[in-house]
């Protein structure tokens, strides 16, 4: 008997690390150390399990042992990484901003691009080229049940509870809880975060108040600190998508006991499709999603301005052949001649 | 054979005149439109080769052509109105004036008015005269890049083609095989600028 316990602790076991080793394939850093002219990536959260699946999808179509590779570093996990041969070591990005950092004050020998769920901003350097690629769209979750957040909430609503002007449900609606509302945010690099801010203060970022928490790693609503009936929390809405319908999420990346909520009384997810609402998507909530590259780099004849956009580019791998890919994840494919659009600060 | 032609000319003016009537009543229902152009840098090839097989593209007012020895020949058609966020691909972009395709061939023409950058699908669509239902005819293509400065969005598109369903429209009233799919016209810089 006790044979038998143990004969199946050991298959147990042997399973459990083949399905992380399976999982790691597509949702983990690069398996073994890039070559220093492979294209590598870091920053989104958002966008990291695509991206890993991009990596996968386009290095199986690539030729030769020379040839540039894409690789792709997740957001979270060990630091500091050395993201190829010949790089230098860095603090690991987490996030659409701390990557875009990475790219903007290290060379093409560490960092290639930077993924990013927030379009380009004021404080961006011009010289980044923001490469479209897909749609997402940003809305907020909350406790599935027992919670007491509303199935709905206005622009205006967000923007009070996350000023603090509003601190109590039933400020919203009285026939809602008395309980105080606990709304909270990702880290500050996170791209989702300062997209959803822009978008709760109609275009102008609102500045959280002291009643927000901040801190917690976006789209994961595994998170225990999560668990409460008082929360809410910024979620992309293909992230969610993706976890929930099509099975993408793993480790912490689920949605855990979360559902997401609908704003100005559009719903975000259409549930027969299993897809973005397109409605929702054309309001200020959609959003696009980009690779940031160096525009130098980008229109250079090289060597590596070439691998850039065969990957990247109108013509490009993602843009051709990674909508099965987008679509999975979640996302909306952008139009074929719009994919691989250059967006300027 | 004069005849001919006498109809031909004929038939393209009142084309010409029914189609600039139509646009200036669109024009003075827009209250406080919104301000912009796309202006069309024209692909000499794609002339050369449209003339080559009789066929004649004109642009119809308040759209405008002009010449100029190192650009070539551009058109240049107002915005008109419309919404669009194109940095975030929705919305729409309505743009003054038509164009008139004319097969001198045959004899055969069609007017597209009412034309319109749909966004969200990245295509210009135009409505022909007497019928109400838009074709997708161009597509903005090549290396598009995307700006905005202030509340000005601005796009440039190194390459404007035939979209697959105006080649098929186009072919078919113009009795012609000339027309393709991913065919070049030019290029195009739009600026677009939202009225309140």
């Amino acid at each position: 008997m006790r044979k038998t316990a143990a004969k199946l602790l050991t298959v147990a076991a042997l399973a459990t690390s083949l399905a992380t080793v399976a999982s790691g394939t597509a949702l983990a850093d690069p398996a073994s150390l890039p070559a220093a002219q492979d294209i590598v990536g870091v920053g989104s959260d958002t966008t990291q399990a695509l991206l890993n699946q991009f990596s996968t999808d386009y290095n199986a179509t690539v030729a030769g042992t020379t040839a540039p590779r894409l690789y792709s570093w997740d957001a979270t996990g060990t630091s500091p990484i050395t993201t190829k041969t010949g790089a230098t070591s860095i603090a690991r990005p987490n996030g659409s901003g701390a990557g875009i950092t990475a790219l903007n004050i290290n060379t093409s020998a560490t960092v290639d691009f930077a993924r990013s769920s927030r379009g380009p901003a004021a404080t961006d350097p011009t010289t980044d080229d923001f490469i479209a690629y897909a749609k997402d769209a940003v809305s907020w979750a909350a406790l599935g049940t027992g919670g007491h957040a509303p199935a709905n909430l206005t622009t205006a609503n967000l923007k009070d509870i996350y000023t603090c002007a509003v601190t109590k449900w039933n400020q919203i609606d009285p026939s809602l809880s008395s309980a105080t509302i606990k709304p909270q945010l990702p880290q500050a690099s996170s791209g989702t975060r300062s997209f959803f801010l822009q978008a709760i203060g109609g275009g102008t970022a609102v500045t959280p108040g002291a009643c927000v928490t901040t801190g917690v790693q976006e789209n994961q609503g595994s998170d225990p600190v999560l668990n409460d009936a008082d929360i809410l929390v910024p979620y992309s809405v293909a992230h969610y998508i993706g976890q929930v319908y099509f099975g993408k999420g793993s480790g912490s990346d689920v949605q855990g006991p979360l559902t997401i909520r609908s704003v100005n009384g559009i719903a975000p997810v259409d549930t027969v499709n299993k897809v973005i609402s397109s409605s929702y998507a054309a309001t200020a909530y959609g959003r696009v999603v980009y690779n940031v590259v160096r525009h130098a780099e980008w229109i250079a004849t090289d060597t590596h301005g070439t691998a850039l956009r065969a990957i990247f580019g109108p013509t490009g791998w993602i843009c051709k052949s990674g909508s099965a890919d987008i679509k999975s994840y979640g996302f909306l494919p952008l139009p074929s001649f719009a994919c691989g659009s250059a967006t300027h600060s | 054979m004069a005849r001919s032609r006498a109809r031909l000319a004929a038939a393209g003016a009142a084309v010409v005149l029914t189609v600039t009537g139509l646009s200036g009543a669109a024009a003075a229902d827009a209250a406080t439109p919104s301000t912009g152009s796309a202006v069309i840098t024209n692909d000499a090839t794609f002339l050369a080769q449209a003339a080559l097989k009789g066929i004649l593209v004109v642009p119809l007012q308040p759209a405008a052509p002009a010449y100029d020895s190192t650009t070539g020949l551009t058109t240049t058609f107002p915005v008109t109105g419309g919404a669009a966020n194109i940095p975030q691909f929705y919305g729409d972009v309505n743009l003054g004036g038509g164009l008139l395709f004319v097969n001198l061939a045959n004899g055969k023409s069609v007017t597209f008015k009412q034309l319109d950058f749909h966004v969200d699908t990245w295509q210009i669509n135009a409505v022909p005269v007497g019928g109400t239902t838009p074709v997708a005819l161009l597509d903005p293509a090549g290396d598009n890049v995307i700006g905005r400065t202030g509340t000005t969005q601005n796009l440039s598109a190194s390459s404007l083609q035939v979209d697959a369903a105006g080649a098929q429209y186009l072919d078919a009233k113009l009795g012609t095989s000339f027309f393709t799919e991913g065919q070049s016209v030019g290029s195009l810089a739009l600026t677009f600028t939202q009225g309140s």
